[in-house]
Parts: structure tokens; C-alpha cells; sequence
């Protein structure tokens, strides 16, 4: 296979991206500023990103690409697919918001989405320590403009600094955390002599490169906001538009534990002694961290953040197996969370708008005033709360089952508790949602945001209800890396 | 349709479920019918499932089986025994008694009746199915419903906060009216966190990437293992079967749960949490159940006694039957905890008998309830001359739950005694009588008060007996539990054959003998 068609889909969402910069550029001159513009460049992009989702299963490439930098397989497959479905949902999601808030610079938005997308979708294959550094710095540049965007645009009643600040926070956590990785990175590679990740694995280990390897996690913990590196996680989800949050929310964390994937288990495998003990205390900081603090917040946004911080907690805990076992449930978590996580921020969103902030008070009555709304939040809810026949029920037994057979008992029995601690939270927002009266006017999330809460939906359920498939897959998906270790 | 019945049995309630949200708002017809309809096919099919089982060969049959995720040994696989048709069965007739029973429900009923059918749809899965992780699953969608099911429609500010839960309340501002809802739930959920870490050691340790009930209980596990995992099983569950300490949900829950709600609960939700402890508990760690025995044992019989107190000292209605169910579930566990073929019996006949007559309790309460708006005894009396049908049945259920020869609750009683008395500990035999004997008084005491003393008083003159629909909950309970009571029977068949069964490998020295005769 040539490497055009092993790197097919990078390139084809590469192309994207130009060709809706192109759009843009090129729009009528009546155009400019107009909502109608910006929505349909959003629709746009949605389809495309469906249509390249809907690809995956009928044109699955294999090989290498560039000398062995690039390897296309089932593991990057599972990840492109799912890269897909979130960036897909993510732009039905956000697409009344951009068009609305900033008319002007919609074009400009969209052009970064799928250029951050790009990142992501090259991520999965990247096999050599460039590629990857490379790969997740195009994912996370566009995301600190994104998370900026809206500053001028405030809508009615928000303070204006808010984005500036989730922004500028980000930014400079990401852009310090990136320093901390790549001088990691530096480390290890200078140790090895080489920045293939499969001769990185036969080098031996030397402690300035366990140094670096520490280094690394730390620098990717920021990333994936991970307890005690978290800090910007509540805050940034607080300040910027509640739509991109949504997308920021799940998409760069499916990418980041992709990349520690391929690092740790492909890359460092042999080394798993020196690091499964610090990636432990990550998982169980995160868990409890996470599920405790979340438990006094006021603003649903930065609930949600804590939410999230948890849940990458119980995803460390799959990955500090070490096994392709344990990989296949992280992939599966992933994709779990991505669906769940995407519609709760979206339904969020759909319902502050109706007024009363972002406050619990915004789902006073929901039941009442939307039971559909309020079904689908139940969904979502459910599922981070990991109850049965939502999809949320399977990723965490599965990754707690694979923690527990590599024989991380203490772990799991730690995290199934702070995980019955993180029900009570849940519950309030369900509470809010479906026991306390409101009169706040009935929300309407619109066609797009409405069509992408019902896609995560029937997701939830469906996988929950029959997870064989994406059981199957995701297994797969994980030996298929791992096996050629 | 013969092949499967037992899916037929366990989908026509969530399939309810669905339709009844698919109903238009404001068809309250429509979503009676439905749910009266789902309700009635359960009910059928188990009764063409239970009427179909061979006695004689016993052990499994109809099985079913269905990979659901093969990859990871999970097989949706279901299967009658000589317990669960007797259970199901159970479940069928309080549910239709339960969707009857609160017919004039005026709140948001399309959510409830959902709730209610998804509810039992998990109980009844619980009963047939095979499967460890999916036994534990559909035990999930059992209990969480119940959370909704007492937060919405649920009486408020009936019950006061208390204890540490009070703090938490009070420091996140959730208000005291969910109280017992989120007790209830956390306490439970907290329970499966336990029964959870159980299932992962079990199924790691089998070394055969199965979750399957039958062929777990076939592995050797070692010693130690089953002595560690047993107390989370037996406590795990056991919370849902209200065993002392961990009982304390259980009266707030019933206190603030709407009738058909209490009578779900009381009637079989409780039981699964009995069910799990010997289905799962000791049928698959038979060390582990013999190691703790002793504690099991006194702590049953603790449960026996202690409900029965509390139940006596109580003014509210509902917290009297709450106790009393307390402490009849101390009963199921105590015949459980002798591992004799009569006490097993004795305690999964008093799981289908207690569950019919706390129906019973429940639904005549509701009804009592709804006439008077009070549920605080003081205040009533000598109702019997306003309402002797109702008085009438609430007599019956209260001779049944003092175990009068006769009724349900003497033959389930009696054999569990008989199994103690024959077990090695025949002291666990005293406490369980006193406790009938307490039980006594309190009813007794209860039932005069209510209906037989003076009175009534000049504010419920009004009062009338039960009207139409009303009539079909108690009818129907109240036959059952005569039925039960006089021809045990038709159910001791069959719950005789797989106790004898399980306890094959669990006491395989003992010889197994018939207890039937005893009970007749």
C-alpha cells in the first residue's frame, strides 16, 4: 500500500481544513458576518467529518507510511473513528453558537476545529516520538485559540474576561506542560538514540531516562488533566464557550491517552516497573481528587470538570496494566466517555441558554419543561455514574476487571468506592433536574445541538444495551498495537 | 413462544416501560392499560412457567441462551429453577396488585408506572437469570429506580434526617425532603460496590473467563479467598434484604414510598438481596458460608428480634410494617443461615409469603391512608365499622404475620424453626420464636387499635371501605396467602428440589431428606 493510502485519513482531514478555509475566503461578499454563513460552514464540516466517520467502516487502511514513522492499523483505526464521531458531534454542537455569537470569525473557528482534528487523527499512527510531539502540538495550538474565542463576544450578562481568562489559562498550562514533555522526551531519546518508539522499547533504562519518563507522564498528566495537574481543568471549562467544552472535554483526552498509550505501553512497555507505580498515584489522586471536589461545586460546568478529572482517573487505572487487555478497555472507556461526556456538556449548554445560568438552578423543572432534554441528561448522567444498560456501566467494569487481573486490587477497591462518592453529585443534578420545580422557559436546543444530543443518546443506550461490538473492536484494536511489541 | 418464555416473562415490563413513555401525556387510560396489560403477561408466563417445570427432573430447564458479550464471557442466559418460579411468580402477582393499587395515582403517572415496570423488570431478570454479571446488573435496574420512584412521589417531609446523612444534607444543601430517597440509594449502591469487588475476585480467580452461575459454584475456590469475599456478598446483598446493621434505609424508605412502591419494595425487592446471599453467597463460596455462619446466624436472629421491638414501639403505620418486614427478613436469613433443607425452604417460602402479605399490608394501608390522610395510630380507631372489608384483610395479613396455622406465615415460620432447631445451632430457634412472639403482640396490638377499639372518631365518620378497582390488590393477596398457607405445596414442590440441590454441594455430608410432610 502506498503512503497515500496509509495516511488517507490525516490527509483527507488536512484537506478539510483548507477547503474550509477556502469556503470562507471565497464566501460572497453579502455573506460576510452573517449567521446563515457560518452555519452552513458548520454544517459542513459536520457532514464531512460524518461522512470520513462513516468511511472507517467500509475502508480500514494498513501499513507503514514515511520509513515506519506512520503505521495504520486497527489501533488507529478505533482511534480515527472515534476522533470522527466526536469532532462530527462536536460541530453539530457548537455550530448555532459560533454562528450566533461570532458571525465574523466563524470560518476562522471551523478552520481550527478540523486543523486541531487533524492532530488528533494523525495521532493514533504516529510511531516515532517527532511525529507524535508534532501531532499533539497541531491538536493543542488551535485549542487555546478556540477556548479564547468568544472574549469579545460575551453574551448578554456573562463578564466579558471569562474566555480571556480559560484562554490564556490553558495556554500557558499547556504551552509549560509541553516544555516539561518535550525536555522529558529530550531525555529519553538522548539516552536510546533514537525517536522510534519500537527502539525505544529495546533500550535499556538508564535513570536519566527514567527521569525523562517521569518527566513525560507529568508533562501529558497537565494535558489530560489528571490530579495534581488538574488545576486548570474547572476553570477553563468555566470560562470558555460551553459547546467547545464540550468538544475540549472529550476529544484532546481520547488523543492524550492515545499518546500515552503508544508512549507507554508500545514505547516504554519493558520499563512498565518504573512507571506503574507513579501512574498509579496519578489514577488514585485523580479518583479521589476529582469525585471529592466535585461534590461542593455550585456551577455545573466545573462539576462536570471534576466529573472529568475522576474519570481520567479510572482510565489510568486500565492503563497502568500495561496489557493489551487493559488498552482495549481504555480504548473502550474512551469511547464510552466521549459520547457521555459530549452529551452532557451539550444538554448543559442547551439548558443555560434557556436562562438561569450555569448554576444547578438552570435545571430546575427540566423534567416538566423538556422531559426529552431531561431524559437525555438522565442518560448521560447514569452513564458517568456507571449504571447498568448505559454504556458508562461497561467502561468501568471493564477497566476495573483488568486492573483487578494485573492484580491492582487495592486500586480497584478504592476506586469503586470514591465511585459510589461520585453517585451523590450525579444525583443532585438529577434531583435538580427532575424533583425541583422550575418556571424558567423551555429550552430549545435547536436542530443541529438537538440532533447531536440524540446521536450521543442512542449511543449510550445502544452500546450499553449491546456492548459486544465496540467490546470486540476495541480489543482488537489493542492487541493489534501491542501484539507486535 | 415456548422457547422463550422467560425472556417473554422479563421484556413485557421493560417493553411496558418504553411504551408507557411513548404515550402521549395526559392518556392516563392508555398508560394504566399498558401497564396492567405487561403486567398481566409477566404474570401469565410465569404461571405457565412454574405449572410447566418438571419437579420430578428439577434442576434447570427453559434454559435460554444469548451471547451478549462474548468477548468478555459475558452470555445472557436464562433459566427456570425450582426457586425462581415460585419467585417470579411472586413478583407477577404483586406488580399487577401494585399497578392496581394505585390506579388513582394523580402525578406525573406516565414517569411512575415506567419507573415501576423497569423496576420489576430488573427483578424479575434477577430471578432467571444465569449469569453472575448480569444477575448483578439486572439487580442494578431492581434498586435504582427506587430512587426516583420515592423522590418524586414520595411523601414529604415524612421523614426527618438524622444521623450523619443530617450532616451531609445540611452541607450540601440537598434539602430534607429526598432524604430517605438518597439514603436508600447511597446505603444500597455502597452494598454493590461491595458485591462488585466480589464478582472481579471471583471471576479472576475462576481462571475460566465465565461469569456463569452454575459453573462458578463448580470451582474450588481456596479457602481463604472464600472466607475474604463471603462478607461482602452476604453484606452486599444483604443491605437489600435489611440485615442489622444496615437495615436502617429500609423503614425511611418504606415510611416515604408511595403504596405500589412499598409494596414492589417490601414485597420483592427485599428478597433479592436474600436471594443474591444464598444464590450467589453461599451456593458459590459453601467455605466462606460455613466460616461465617455463626455471625449470619446471630445476626439474623438479631434482625428477627430487633425489628420486632422497634416495630412495637412504633406510632406511624408504615413504620410498623416497615419493621415487621425487618424482621421477617431475619426470618429468610436465619432459615438460609442453618443450611438445612428445611430451614432453605422454610426461607425462600417466607420470601414469597412475606412478600404477599406485606402486599397485602401495604396496599390496605394505602388505602387506610388515602380515606384519612393519617398514618399516625393514636389518632385512629375503630375504623372496622366504616371500612370492615379493609379491616377485614388487614386482619388476615396480621394473622399471617404472627404465623397462624393456616396461613403462609406459620408453614414458612415453622420450617425455619424446625431447620434451626435440626442445624447445629438449635439456640438460634429461641430468639426466632420470641420474635414470633413479639410480632404477636405488636399486630395484634396494631389491628385494635386501628380497627376493632372504640371510635371511630367524629373526623373519620366519612370514611368509606374499598370501591371497585380497590378490591382486586387485597382479593387477590389475601387468596394467596390462604392458598399458600393451606397447600403449601405448590410451591414447597419445587423449591424442595433445587435446595436439595444446592445443598448437595454445600453440605455433602448431610443426607438430604424431604421436610413436607413436616410442614403439613
Amino acid at each position: 500500500m502506498s503512503d497515500l493510502g496509509v495516511l488517507v485519513y490525516p490527509l483527507c482531514t488536512a484537506a478539510l481544513a483548507v477547503v474550509v478555509l477556502l469556503l470562507d475566503v471565497l464566501r460572497a461578499p453579502s455573506a460576510a458576518g452573517s449567521a446563515t454563513h457560518g452555519r452552513r460552514l458548520g454544517w459542513f464540516v459536520a457532514a464531512a467529518l460524518a461522512g470520513l466517520f462513516a468511511a472507517t467502516f467500509f475502508y480500514a487502511p494498513s501499513g507503514v507510511a514515511a520509513h515506519g514513522v506512520y503505521e495504520a492499523g486497527a489501533w488507529s483505526l478505533a482511534l480515527q473513528r472515534l476522533f470522527f464521531a466526536a469532532g462530527a458531534l462536536g460541530a453539530l454542537g457548537a455550530l448555532d453558537d459560533v454562528a450566533d455569537r461570532t458571525p465574523h470569525r466563524a470560518g476562522e473557528y471551523w478552520m481550527l476545529f478540523v486543523s486541531s482534528l487533524t492532530g488528533m487523527v494523525l495521532l493514533p499512527g504516529a510511531r516515532d516520538l517527532v511525529l507524535l510531539v508534532v501531532a499533539f502540538e497541531l491538536m493543542g495550538v488551535p485549542l487555546y485559540v478556540m477556548a479564547a474565542f468568544a472574549k469579545t463576544d460575551a453574551a448578554a450578562g456573562e463578564p466579558r474576561g471569562q474566555a480571556s481568562e480559560a484562554g490564556l489559562k490553558f495556554y500557558l498550562v499547556g504551552a509549560t506542560s509541553t516544555a516539561i514533555t518535550l525536555f522529558g522526551l529530550a531525555l529519553l531519546t538522548g539516552m536510546a538514540g533514537t525517536t522510534r518508539l519500537d527502539a525505544l522499547a529495546a533500550a535499556p533504562m538508564t535513570p536519566l531516562s527514567a527521569a525523562g519518563m517521569l518527566m513525560v507522564l507529568g508533562g501529558m498528566g497537565y494535558k489530560l488533566g489528571v490530579a495534581p495537574f488538574h488545576m486548570w481543568v474547572p476553570d477553563t471549562y468555566q470560562g470558555a464557550a460551553t459547546p467547545f467544552v464540550a468538544f475540549l472535554s472529550v476529544a484532546p483526552k481520547a488523543a492524550g491517552v492515545a499518546a500515552l498509550t503508544q508512549l507507554f505501553l508500545f514505547g516504554l512497555g519493558p520499563a512498565r516497573a518504573q512507571w506503574s507505580g507513579p501512574l498509579a498515584m496519578l489514577a488514585l489522586l485523580s479518583m479521589v481528587v476529582g469525585n471529592v471536589l466535585a461534590l461542593p461545586q455550585t456551577d455545573l460546568r466545573r462539576l462536570l470538570g471534576y466529573s472529568g478529572i475522576a474519570q481520567m482517573g479510572y482510565l489510568l487505572v486500565g492503563l497502568g496494566t500495561g496489557e493489551a487487555f487493559g488498552a482495549g478497555t481504555v480504548l473502550f472507556f474512551l469511547t464510552a466517555y466521549v459520547f457521555t461526556n459530549l452529551g452532557a456538556f451539550l444538554v448543559l449548554h442547551v439548558a443555560a441558554k434557556a436562562g438561569g445560568g450555569h448554576g444547578f438552578d438552570a435545571l430546575a423543572g427540566l423534567s416538566k419543561r423538556s422531559p426529552a432534554l431531561a431524559g437525555a441528561l438522565l442518560a448521560f448522567l447514569l452513564s458517568l455514574a456507571g449504571i447498568p444498560f448505559a454504556v458508562g456501566f461497561w467502561a468501568k467494569l471493564y477497566v476495573f476487571l483488568a486492573a483487578w487481573r494485573a492484580g491492582n486490587v487495592a486500586l480497584v477497591a478504592a476506586g469503586i468506592t470514591v465511585a459510589v462518592l461520585g453517585l451523590f453529585y450525579y444525583l443532585r443534578m438529577l434531583h435538580a433536574a427532575y424533583m425541583v420545580d422550575g418556571d424558567l422557559p423551555r429550552p430549545k436546543p435547536g436542530l443541529a445541538a438537538g440532533l447531536a444530543i440524540a446521536v450521543c443518546v442512542v449511543a449510550v443506550l445502544g452500546l450499553g444495551i449491546w456492548p459486544e461490538p465496540l467490546t470486540a473492536s476495541a480489543l482488537r484494536a489493542a492487541g493489534s498495537l501491542l501484539a507486535q511489541r | 413462544m415456548n422457547g422463550h418464555l422467560l425472556s417473554l416473562i422479563v421484556a413485557a415490563p421493560a417493553v411496558g416501560a418504553v411504551l408507557v413513555m411513548l404515550l402521549p401525556e395526559g392518556s392516563r387510560l392508555g398508560i394504566r392499560l399498558v401497564a396492567l396489560v405487561s403486567s398481566l403477561i409477566s404474570l401469565a408466563g410465569s404461571i405457565v412457567a412454574i405449572a410447566g417445570y418438571d419437579r420430578a427432573a428439577g434442576g434447570l430447564q427453559r434454559v435460554e441462551d444469548y451471547a451478549m458479550v462474548p468477548s468478555m464471557g459475558v452470555r445472557l442466559r436464562f433459566a427456570l429453577d425450582g426457586w425462581s418460579g415460585p419467585l417470579l411468580l411472586l413478583t407477577g402477582v404483586i406488580l399487577f396488585a401494585g399497578v392496581l393499587a394505585t390506579w388513582t395515582l394523580a402525578k406525573r403517572d406516565k414517569e411512575y408506572y415506567a419507573l415501576l415496570l423497569l423496576l420489576v423488570a430488573g427483578v424479575l431478570g434477577v430471578f432467571v437469570v444465569q449469569d453472575l454479571l448480569l444477575f448483578f446488573l439486572f439487580y442494578e435496574v431492581a434498586v435504582l429506580p427506587m430512587y426516583l420512584l420515592i423522590g418524586i412521589w414520595g411523601a414529604s417531609h415524612a421523614v426527618p434526617a438524622d444521623g450523619p446523612f443530617k450532616r451531609a444534607w445540611t452541607a450540601f444543601s440537598v434539602g430534607s425532603k429526598q432524604y430517605a430517597a438518597m439514603k436508600l440509594t447511597l446505603m444500597l449502591l455502597i452494598g454493590s460496590a461491595a458485591i462488585l469487588v466480589a464478582i472481579f475476585a471471583l471471576y479472576t480467580a475462576s481462571g475460566s473467563r465465565t461469569f456463569d452461575l452454575g459453573e462458578l459454584a463448580q470451582t474450588a475456590y481456596p479457602r481463604r479467598l472464600q472466607v475474604t469475599l463471603f462478607p461482602l456478598v452476604w453484606l452486599g446483598f444483604g443491605t437489600l434484604a435489611g440485615v442489622f446493621p444496615f437495615h436502617t434505609w429500609s423503614p425511611d424508605g418504606h415510611a416515604s414510598a408511595p403504596t405500589a412502591t412499598s409494596m414492589i419494595h417490601a414485597g420483592v425487592l427485599m428478597k433479592l438481596g436474600a436471594f443474591g446471599v444464598m444464590r450467589v453467597g453461599m451456593v458459590i463460596l459453601p467455605e466462606g458460608a460455613h466460616a461465617w455462619l455463626p455471625v449470619v446466624g446471630a445476626v439474623a436472629a438479631i434482625n428477627v428480634l430487633y425489628g420486632a421491638f422497634c416495630a412495637m414501639s412504633q406510632k406511624d403505620l408504615k413504620y410498623i410494617i416497615a419493621y415487621s418486614s425487618v424482621s421477617h427478613m431475619g426470618v429468610v436469613m436465619l432459615g438460609a443461615a442453618t443450611l438445612t433443607p428445611e430451614g432453605w425452604n422454610g426461607a425462600v417460602f417466607q420470601m414469597v409469603a412475606h412478600g404477599v402479605m406485606t402486599g397485602l399490608f401495604f396496599a390496605l394501608v394505602g388505602l387506610v391512608y388515602e380515606r384519612a390522610h393519617t398514618r399516625w395510630i393514636p389518632k385512629m380507631g375503630g375504623f372496622a365499622t366504616v371500612m370492615p372489608g379493609v379491616a377485614a384483610f388487614f386482619t388476615l395479613a396480621c394473622l399471617s404475620s404472627l404465623g397462624l396455622p393456616g396461613t403462609a406465615g406459620f408453614v414458612s415460620e415453622f420450617l425455619v424453626f424446625l431447620g434451626a432447631w435440626k442445624s447445629g445451632h438449635p439456640g438460634w430457634a429461641i430468639p426466632g420464636v420470641l420474635g414470633a412472639f413479639v410480632t404477636a403482640v405488636y399486630v395484634l396490638k396494631g389491628t385494635r387499635a386501628i380497627f376493632w377499639g372504640p371510635g371511630p372518631s367524629e373526623e373519620f365518620h366519612e370514611l368509606s371501605d374499598a370501591k371497585r378497582t380497590e378490591w382486586v390488590a387485597p382479593v387477590v393477596l389475601g387468596v394467596c396467602l390462604v392458598v399458600l398457607g393451606l397447600w403449601p405445596r405448590i410451591v414447597l414442590d419445587s423449591i424442595e428440589g433445587t435446595s436439595a440441590a444446592h445443598l448437595q454441594r454445600l453440605v455433602p455430608s448431610q443426607v438430604v431428606t424431604a421436610s413436607v410432610e413436616a410442614a403439613r
